[in-house]
């Protein structure tokens, strides 16, 4: 496929995805759920590009997601600030956090980096849980609608917020399949597969690997900065292991490296939680189980259960390269 | 003699967070697994003894071991699910899989045991020492002397025993030990197993001073971490003078600072060994 069929198939999905909930039947509950998807998936999108392209599981995401809602609680509810500015603000925040974490845990790698991670997430909800700056165990309240009145647009309810979550949704999309497409990413996948290719050719994999972190933890903070305005209320529970392995399944059940991969997964996850639920604690042994499995015994997702059927269809094999003209 | 009191309490602490953590010391020493879920198997220790207990009426003595061999039951569980995995020494999928386990374990605990706190007391526990203004339970010195004598053996087990031998070869180099004739999965298996063990007989000895919850399990794996890491990842000997040090610092740190952010602190003083000493977390082999 050529790339410019492929940027107006891409542009034609991207509105078509606009009316999915009208198409659903465009009541309050499907709002409400897409709402949600969207909300995760761009939190999920920040984790993806840490996982699939540099190869390194980061458990800290969740502080991210956490710092992008709590810092729009405070700017919104506490300073009075609207929406663009308290994204700004989640964003510096996220960034600031980011490079510090980034920073002490350039040089460790594999479990060590994840241990770390981890400890910096559990401890972040203990923080959160006990610091009367961001509400203690109670959270923080009155964050007020989302209203941009430079625009005019207030959204009283999910189905008016959905524009602004889908609109996130679909530049997080963006931005993930740009960076793919860009050096620091092509620079990230060399460091993931081989890191000593990646020194000869010159890519310092420590400033890759901090430029990739500081590029996916806004990501994920701009996810909790709309949370905080579907929720209106946020407290330490941000940061439980629910978010985490939400986002890990996510990134990993449909196949790694699928732009949209982790978009089906967490409309899959959470289509069960809304339609099809079993009460929260079978929800959580179906979500931790579909985690175990995919990873365990389905190396390449669900998509990659179908690989086989793509020989079916033959195709052209893409050149390597420049391509050679065909002789007469 | 708030300072004696504080050191008793860091001595018992410390003894408990060593126990707490010698399941992941061995998993990372002897067979360089890990296990997220290690948190969670905490939280089933305990309750499956809170449930022995009060509920099936079984004296203290005899709870334990019913701990005990449900862990082994869920380690080896798990390990059977993640041997391919192991075989393949990928250890980012193994790290989310144990996750996906810790969850898995904690859903399933709710479901089963309820959602509400429950206070595990034992015939042990219920029993305060008096001496002087010093105060302790007799739970208290069991957590100080059952840690004393699993240590004392399981360093003789690793150090001086066929078992330990054999542990440390496919620690070393897995391809190698099969070579020999070793039956490397059931190596795999069995260290997974007595992690599980490991992990329940902690709870079991050491839930009884705090209320337990289905949600537990998190603290007990940041501990994990500072031990684990301060001892020199999967040193037996490091691992029990890092706990012991954990426990003062903690003891110390809530009485004088804030009892909220003691594990806070703990996980700081975690960061500051990393970044000044990241070469001192390579693993040696064989968990000596």
């Amino acid at each position: 496929m050529s790339s410019g069929l492929k940027t107006v198939l891409f542009a034609a999905l991207a509105v078509l995805g606009f009316f999915v909930p009208m198409a659903l039947g465009g009541s309050g509950a499907i709002y409400a759920a897409c709402v949600l998807i969207a909300i995760f998936a761009v939190m999920s999108y920040g984790l993806d590009i840490i996982v699939s392209d540099l190869g390194e599981v980061s458990l800290a995401h969740t502080v991210f997601f956490a710092v992008g809602a709590y810092t729009t609680a405070l700017l919104s509810a506490s300073a009075g600030l609207g929406p663009i500015l308290s994204l700004a603000g989640s964003i510096l925040v996220a960034l600031a956090v980011a490079a510090l974490l980034g920073l002490v845990t350039l040089q460790l790698r594999e479990f060590v980096f994840s241990l770390v991670t981890y400890a910096v997430a559990v401890v972040a909800a203990t923080i959160a849980q006990n610091w009367s700056f961001l509400g203690g165990s109670d959270g923080l309240r009155g964050i007020p609608l989302f209203e941009i009145s430079l625009l005019g647009f207030s959204a009283r309810n999910d189905q008016e917020l959905w524009p602004v979550a889908y609109l996130l949704l679909v530049v997080a999309i963006y931005m993930v399949s740009s960076f793919r497409r860009s050096k620091l990413g092509k620079a990230a996948m060399m460091v993931h597969l081989n890191q000593r290719l990646a020194v000869t050719s010159g890519v310092d994999p420590q400033r890759t690997r901090l430029q990739v972190f500081l590029l996916s933890a806004p990501i994920t903070a701009s996810a909790g900065w709309l949370y905080a305005y579907q929720r209106a209320y946020i407290s330490a529970d941000v940061l439980e292991a629910y978010f985490l392995i939400l986002m890990l399944t996510a990134v990993v059940v449909m196949g790694r490296r699928l732009l949209l991969g982790p978009l089906a997964g967490v409309a899959l996850i959470l289509v069960q939680e809304k339609f099809f639920s079993f009460g929260g604690y079978v929800d959580k042994i179906i979500l931790g189980s579909v985690l175990i499995v995919t990873l365990a015994f389905l190396p390449n997702g669900i998509v990659g259960l179908f690989a086989p059927l793509r020989s079916l269809f033959p195709r052209r094999t893409m050149p390597l390269g420049k391509t050679i003209p065909e002789r007469s | 003699m708030n300072l004696t009191q504080q050191l008793i309490n860091g001595i018992v602490l410390g003894h408990a967070y060593a126990l707490i953590a010698i399941g992941w010391t061995v998993l990372l020493g002897v067979a360089r697994l890990v296990n997220f879920g290690h948190g969670q198997m905490y939280m089933l220790g305990a309750f499956v003894t809170w449930y022995g207990i009060s509920r099936l009426g079984l004296p203290y003595i005899l709870a334990i071991p019913l701990a005990m061999l449900i862990g082994v039951v869920v380690g080896y569980i798990m390990q059977r699910v993640l041997l391919q995995l192991t075989l393949k020494q990928d250890l980012v999928s193994i790290m989310i899989v144990t996750l996906g386990f810790g969850y898995v374990l904690h859903g399933a605990a709710a479901l089963f045991f309820g959602s509400t706190g429950q206070i595990l007391s034992t015939p042990l526990s219920m029993q305060d020492i008096y001496w002087g203004d010093l105060w302790f339970t007799y739970q208290d010195i069991a957590i100080v002397v059952v840690t004393i004598l699993f240590f004392a053996a399981l360093k003789y087990i690793i150090d001086r025993t066929r078992l330990g031998r054999l542990a440390r070869m496919v620690a070393e180099d897995p391809q190698l030990a099969e070579l020999a004739g070793i039956n490397v999965k059931r190596v795999y298996l069995g260290v997974f197993a007595f992690e599980g063990a490991a992990v329940a007989l902690a709870a079991a000895l050491v839930a009884p001073r705090t209320p337990i919850l289905t949600s537990m399990g998190f603290e007990e794996v940041i501990i994990t971490f500072v031990v684990v890491v301060l001892g020199g990842i999967g040193s037996v000997l490091g691992s029990y003078l890092a706990g012991l040090a954990l426990g003062l610092f903690v003891a110390f740190f809530g009485a004088f600072v804030s009892p909220a952010y003691a594990m806070a602190a703990a996980f700081a003083v975690l960061i500051a060994v990393l970044v000044i000493r990241p070469g001192g977390l390579a693993v040696s082999p064989g968990g000596r």
